[in-house]
């Protein structure tokens, strides 16, 4: 009987290996933050942005809300309080204004003096390798592609700003009175619908590349401080550019690597504490990994039910035994 | 264990040790996702969960995430540690049978006092049909949790319809979860089964009260005592701990119930060393 050759032990032996080979490959491949990144990624190099500072509107912001128009939120007014909050989030008086993330301005650039040298850096969404934003959505309104973009789906979003909230820039911005979430009043959940630069996700998948990068390019040519390229190329040339200028980068690493990396000679402590002073949002300090916290527990999911399952073995094996026993002596006694 | 007539203590040994621990460690770690799985919508804070006393963590989706995690590895644990027990011992009690549905009806009717409850075997159809609906559940839940604990991993890339799917399965079946809860606490509230409370905890059900409302395993109950014995033989063989034969729970549902007996008017006498409260070998 195939039964008789599942000894406890052997089945132990057998299950304690897998379980060990199981926990070390999730542990071990883990430490790999670079191995989801996706295909494309953007540099920024704040040693040449200008800032356009010539212009109405910087360039890239200017390119980003024309080509974005058209997606920007139409609420339906008047827009009601999220209650029992007594306060929602309406942009669209201020649809013009440019000086932050907004749901009708999705790239913007902060202006600092550190040392006495003007910086200007253009902000947007990082697009995280391992976006927290998207992993922890709970309609699954937001989505990593394979090409870096993260990209929320503004027909399935309910604008509950959780997010913002994980996000350790918080960068999605809400518009209320706009979104499926209408549809579930009166009962009061949702707040309208999430907005952020998607990386030009559809340009991008037409072989094009982000409007913000074409309108620097257009004005700056081989000047221009932003590039847009495989995220092996943009990390070398970051590099090698850091390496050059005695600088620094910003964005390999924070929140465990991203799409968007920053060169910069000043280092981004100082840029930050400028930031700050300021209150300007999104901040360019430290962005630990969250998710990482969360992930050092998956092995549970292995280890578990691997335990649970031999122990549950175990326990009928004693039981399978313990019958046969009662039915020899039983016919014994007879 | 095997389930049986504890004739001194005028119950019957309804639920193991083994059994009781499946169902709390359910219970306690299902609870637990609920409330920290409600934890991940953008919830607590907005309605001011967070201003009630000692709940001040509860709108960090960060911590909620923790607790889901650790529960949710207790939750899957007991669930396979449920499949894989029962199943290979054979235990076939709680999965729905045919004619559940009806029988389910008109239990619930006879509780506002239309028609009479059909007689039940161990377990009522309409506990084999909740069985059955928070078993699916929960395994959908377990799936599409285990897709979503792997797309957080940072070398994992899935595709963006799979983790949307997964996600909104998950958060809906969580409100189906959540109704099967409430469905099951309500069904404590009516007095009619408040005899079944106590097993959860004793592992031990009224006799009476198994003789009246379950009457098809009261019968086989009364089936299963041991036959005569000589008294000189059962003074060496040390007593079994259970009987030797088939699982508990195993389908009766064709058998037609026959009129109560009172154990006393049983010709089998039962062993009285069996009568003892078998600490459940299991625990």
């Amino acid at each position: 009987m195939a039964e008789a050759k599942w000894t406890r032990r052997n089945f132990l032996k057998k299950a304690g290996v897998v379980t060990v080979l199981g926990t070390a490959g999730v542990l071990d491949i883990s430490g790999n933050a670079w191995a989801r990144a996706g295909t494309y990624a953007t540099l920024i190099d704040l040693t040449k942005c200008d800032g356009c500072r010539d212009l109405a509107m910087p360039k890239c912001v200017e390119a980003c809300r024309v080509l974005n128009e058209k997606r920007f939120p139409v609420p339906k007014k008047p827009i009601q309080d999220l209650w029992p909050q007594k306060t929602h989030d309406d942009w669209s008086e201020r649809k013009d204004f440019i000086n932050a993330l907004t749901p009708y301005n999705w790239t913007t650039v902060h202006r600092v003096q550190v040392d006495g040298e003007e910086i200007f850096i253009p902000r947007r969404c990082m697009h995280c390798d391992n976006p927290p934003c998207a992993d922890l959505c709970p309609f699954g309104a937001l989505n990593k592609f394979s090409d870096g973009a993260v990209v929320i789906n503004d027909s399935l979003c309910l604008g509950g700003a959780k997010c913002k909230a994980v996000c350790p820039w918080q960068i999605p911005q809400r518009q209320s009175g706009v979104g499926i979430y209408l549809k579930l009043q009166p009962i009061p959940a949702g707040g309208g619908v999430m907005y952020k630069c998607d990386f030009c996700h559809d340009l991008i998948r037409a072989g094009k590349i982000p409007a913000c990068v074409e309108a620097c390019e257009k004005r700056l040519g081989n000047k221009k401080p932003l590039y847009f390229g495989t995220r092996d190329e943009i990390l070398r040339m970051a590099r090698s550019r850091a390496k050059e200028i005695g600088g620094y980068i910003y964005g390999d690493r924070e929140n465990g690597g991203t799409a968007t990396l920053y060169v910069s000679r000043i280092p981004f402590d100082q840029i930050n504490d400028k930031l700050s002073e300021k209150k300007a949002a999104p901040h360019m300090g430290k962005a630990r990994s969250l998710i990482q916290d969360v992930n050092a527990w998956a092995a549970g999911f292995l280890l578990s039910p691997l335990a649970m399952a031999l122990g549950a073995l175990g326990l009928v094996m004693r039981e399978r035994k313990r019958k046969e026993d009662d039915t020899e002596r039983k016919e014994d006694g007879k | 264990m095997k389930e049986r007539i504890l004739k001194e203590e005028n119950a019957v040994l309804r639920h193991s040790a083994i059994e009781r621990a499946e169902h709390w460690l359910i219970a306690v770690s299902g609870l637990v996702l609920l409330f920290s799985g409600f934890g991940e919508f953008p919830m607590y804070k907005r309605y001011m969960v967070t201003h009630i006393p000692g709940l001040s963590w509860a709108g960090d989706f960060w911590i909620n995430l923790k607790i889901h995690y650790l529960a949710a590895i207790v939750f899957t644990g007991a669930a396979v540690f449920h499949v894989v027990y029962h199943s290979l011992l054979g235990h076939r009690g709680l999965l729905p049978r045919k004619g559940d549905g009806k029988a389910s009806l008109k239990t619930v009717l006879s509780f506002i006092g239309i028609g009479e409850e059909p007689p039940a075997d161990k377990y009522l159809p309409e506990q084999r049909l909740a069985y059955a609906y928070i078993a699916a559940v929960s395994f959908i839940l377990i799936l599409t949790g285990l897709i979503k604990i792997t797309k957080n991993l940072p070398f994992v890339y899935l595709p963006p319809a799979l983790i949307t799917g997964a996600t909104l399965t998950h958060t809906l079946a969580t409100f189906l979860f959540l109704f099967g809860v409430i469905a099951h606490l309500a069904a404590l509230a009516l007095k009619v089964n408040w005899p079944l409370i106590k097993p959860m905890f004793t592992g031990r059900v009224d006799l009476d009260y198994v003789r009246h409302r379950h009457s098809i395993w009261y019968d086989e109950l009364i089936k299963d005592l041991p036959p005569e014995r000589e008294p000189e033989k059962e003074e060496k063989t040390e007593p079994p701990a259970e009987h030797p034969e088939e699982g508990k729970g195993e389908p009766r549902g064709d058998q037609t119930p026959g009129e109560p007996r009172p154990v006393d008017e049983q010709p089998a006498e039962t062993d009285k060393s069996e009568d003892k409260p078998a600490t459940p070998q299991d625990s």
